[in-house]
């Protein structure tokens, strides 16, 4: 096993930046996932990582060895596909035992090694099959097997389970979880899907437009965004924005919202820190849905008001869309049994712990 | 549905019965004269048979055989030695064009740096530009008399090579866009009408010692089909995902070991149908067989021609023979291919 450093690494498609210093150290043994939108460079750097793509400048280490110029089949990694990219000529058996016999492994071997990851894998009663006869399910357990039988010092996966059916994903997922904690092996999973990221990984690197937005655990992501891409990429229902600015009165400093009254009250550590900032009258203060509370009464003077205008019954839960002030519309996570009727007047409770606030100008978390 | 009336169902078959016939005529008409005795393929005898009245094998045995003094007064030889001609010179032809082809066609596929589609102004302006470079040049190697000798014919290719891509790398300077690509340029290659470029070739292949010889055919017919393989192939290749060869180049293969354990036996059905397609383009070849071939390597189209002249008359009958041989191979073969000829077989490899 192995760590994977990037350093200022870069990559270019003619005028097209697909990745731009990029700094990352994944630990060694860990489960690291690599987050963002479709063509936000994640699969390049997954690339450049196993070595299918050249950077245009920058370096990766694997521990502290550089591998820039090691072929990809020296660089012992493994891949697994999206498209899983299963050797239809060849029967699973073959298809497993590959990247030994490249290796010039004897048969005896092979057949013991394949023997198990089949085991593994729970495909012993397929090893005979024709490869491309399987289901979708089964060519990617394949191409997983494919990639472990190497034993390789680094898993990459790239959206491995994204064309599974829903219960097969979140199956192999645990199992992929399960496998990563046993040996110990360094996997770097690149995804879309925040929910396999947040799931999985021991740590997460948020990328947008081929730049490092965020890299820390779950928790971090999740609790402290470093900007607003990271905040709103991450939760679903995503995190509530209002344009609000800053106000100082008696001593007290308060978040005004701009299309409306909407006030919040900060704290002492808060206000000092607004109080000096810059680009304090253009902010946006954010709060995730599942930290808001309803109440029916104006019990306390802090609360928000805001009009019910419609919900979304999930089943565990519902979302409950309100209006705040004159166009922001809220959301906030309510008890499922929550059926208020569009047009009623709510008080919603912000939890100051969970607040988040924003410059609206550079997008970076202000704390 | 309604059902249509009789008389359309009768006409519509009728006329696929009409067209049918118009297109098996011929061989049918081929087939049995090859049986007939002379007295009922030639027309001296003043009535046209529609079926032998006589089956006889000896249109076969004549055009097999050497002179044997029944129909010829002239010598006549046997076609033996053309069909072994044909034989090695069209499966030669096909291999070489399908070695190199499919080569071509893998890096084309995957590692072509070319993009973009080349206007069409580009593509014959550049093409203009090479012929007004090398025009002069081509007087001054005649006039010093070295175009004539392989040494003079070897130079002047190079200086082709190397005056295109000058040019193409000039235009890069003053044109932005795709201004010449690999692949298109192979093509190119078949734009040619073959009239246009045998006889050129003849006097290279005389300079060459390359008249009247297999591989001097081998050659001709390696490089008239290649772009064929080349467009072919790349086709196949580009249908198979990167991700195949990738995921082998990541588990230690090199990329010939990629090329040759997954993409080639990826595309063995692509392969099977250029080949057949290849080998029928090389096989079926009169004039460039005709031009290139004297006394030792004759090909059947060749020998077949020979068949008619003003000593012999025409031999219909051991035309058709011939012709009737002639035919099997690529039949023979393309069943041999059938199962390879349904594309579709790497569809799956992917889920889309």
């Amino acid at each position: 096993m192995a760590s994977v450093r990037l350093e200022n690494l870069r990559k270019e498609f003619g005028s097209v930046v697909a990745v731009k210093e990029l700094n990352l150290h994944f630990p060694d043994k860990k489960f690291a996932a690599i987050l963002g939108p479709s063509g936000c460079g994640k699969t390049t750097t997954m690339n450049m990582i196993a070595g299918l793509e050249t950077p245009t400048r920058g370096s990766i280490y694997f521990d502290d060895r550089r591998m820039n110029d090691v072929p990809p089949g020296k660089r012992d990694v493994g891949f697994v596909f999206q498209n899983y990219a299963i050797f239809t000529h060849m029967t699973v058996a073959e298809n497993i035992g590959f990247g030994l016999k490249i290796r010039g492994v004897d048969e005896a071997t092979i057949r013991r090694e394949v023997g198990q990851i089949a085991e593994l894998l729970e495909l012993t009663d397929m090893l005979n099959v024709n490869a491309g006869r399987l289901s979708v399910n089964d060519m990617q357990k394949v191409a997983l097997g494919r990639s472990m039988i190497v034993k390789p010092r680094i898993f990459l996966l790239d959206e491995p389970f994204s064309n599974l059916d829903a219960a097969f994903r979140a199956y192999m997922r645990g199992e992929l979880k399960r496998i990563q904690r046993e040996i110990g092996q360094t996997m770097i999973y690149v995804t879309h899907d925040q929910v396999e990221a947040m799931s999985m990984a021991d740590n997460i690197a948020v990328m947008d437009f081929g730049v490092l937005q965020q890299f820390g655990t779950p928790d971090e992501i999740y609790n402290q965004p470093v900007n607003l891409f990271v905040a709103n990429f991450i939760g679903s229902p995503n995190m509530n924005f209002i344009p609000c600015y800053f106000r100082s009165e008696d001593g007290k400093g308060y978040l005004v919202q701009k299309r409306g009254n909407a006030r919040i009250l900060l704290d002492d550590r808060r206000r000092q820190l607004l109080e000096q900032h810059p680009g304090n009258q253009d902010l946006i203060w954010g709060a995730r849905p599942e930290h808001l509370t309803l109440h029916s009464e104006p019990s306390r003077s802090e609360y928000l008001r805001a009009t019910v205008r419609f919900l979304e019954p999930l089943g565990p839960k519902t979302v409950v869309h309100l209006e705040l002030g004159d166009q922001d519309t809220i959301k906030v996570i309510a008890h499922p049994s929550y059926r208020e009727k569009a047009g009623t007047v709510q008080w919603i409770e912000i939890n100051p712990k969970y607040l988040h606030v924003f410059d609206a100008k550079t997008g970076f978390a202000i704390r | 549905m309604t059902r249509r009336p009789t008389w359309q169902i009768v006409l519509r078959y009728a006329l696929v019965l009409i067209v049918v016939g118009l297109f098996t005529f011929p061989t049918y008409w081929m087939v049995t004269m090859a049986f007939k005795p002379k007295v009922e393929w030639s027309t001296a005898h003043g009535t046209i048979y529609w079926v032998p009245q006589n089956p006889t094998l000896e249109n076969f045995e004549t055009v097999l055989t050497e002179y044997r003094g029944k129909f010829f007064r002239a010598n006549q030889s046997s076609a033996l030695p053309s069909i072994r001609s044909s034989i090695i010179v069209s499966i030669g032809g096909t291999l070489f064009a399908l070695l190199i082809g499919t080569l071509a066609a893998y890096g084309l596929s995957r590692f072509s740096v070319d993009t973009g589609d080349l206007p069409w102004y580009i593509a014959l302006g550049r093409l203009a530009l090479l012929i007004l470079v090398l025009l002069p040049f081509m007087v001054l190697w005649a006039w010093l008399g070295i175009i004539r000798y392989w040494y003079g014919i070897l130079s002047f290719t190079l200086l082709g090579i190397g005056a295109d891509q000058l040019i193409g790398r000039l235009l890069a300077l003053y044109y932005r866009g795709p201004t010449g690509s690999l692949a298109f340029s192979i093509l190119q290659l078949r734009m040619f009408p073959p009239m246009a470029i045998v006889i050129p070739v003849m006097i290279m292949w005389s300079a060459f010692k390359l008249i009247d010889t297999w591989y001097g055919l081998v050659a001709v017919y390696g490089v008239v089909t290649f772009p064929f393989v080349v467009w072919l192939m790349k086709s196949f290749f580009d249908e198979i995902p990167r991700e195949l060869d990738e995921a082998a180049i990541v588990d230690g293969a090199s990329n010939w070991g990629a090329f040759f354990k997954v993409v080639l036996p990826l595309a063995k059905g692509g392969l099977a149908s250029t080949a057949l397609f290849v080998f029928i383009l090389n096989w079926s070849d009169f004039l460039i067989a005709l031009l290139l071939t004297t006394r030792d390597w004759p090909t059947i189209p060749v020998f077949l021609n020979s068949l008619v002249s003003s000593e012999i008359g025409a031999q219909h009958g051991p035309k058709a023979a011939l012709g009737l041989l002639a035919v099997i191979p690529p039949v023979v073969f393309g069943i041999l291919i059938q199962r390879y000829l349904v594309r579709g077989l790497t569809f799956g490899a992917i889920k889309r």
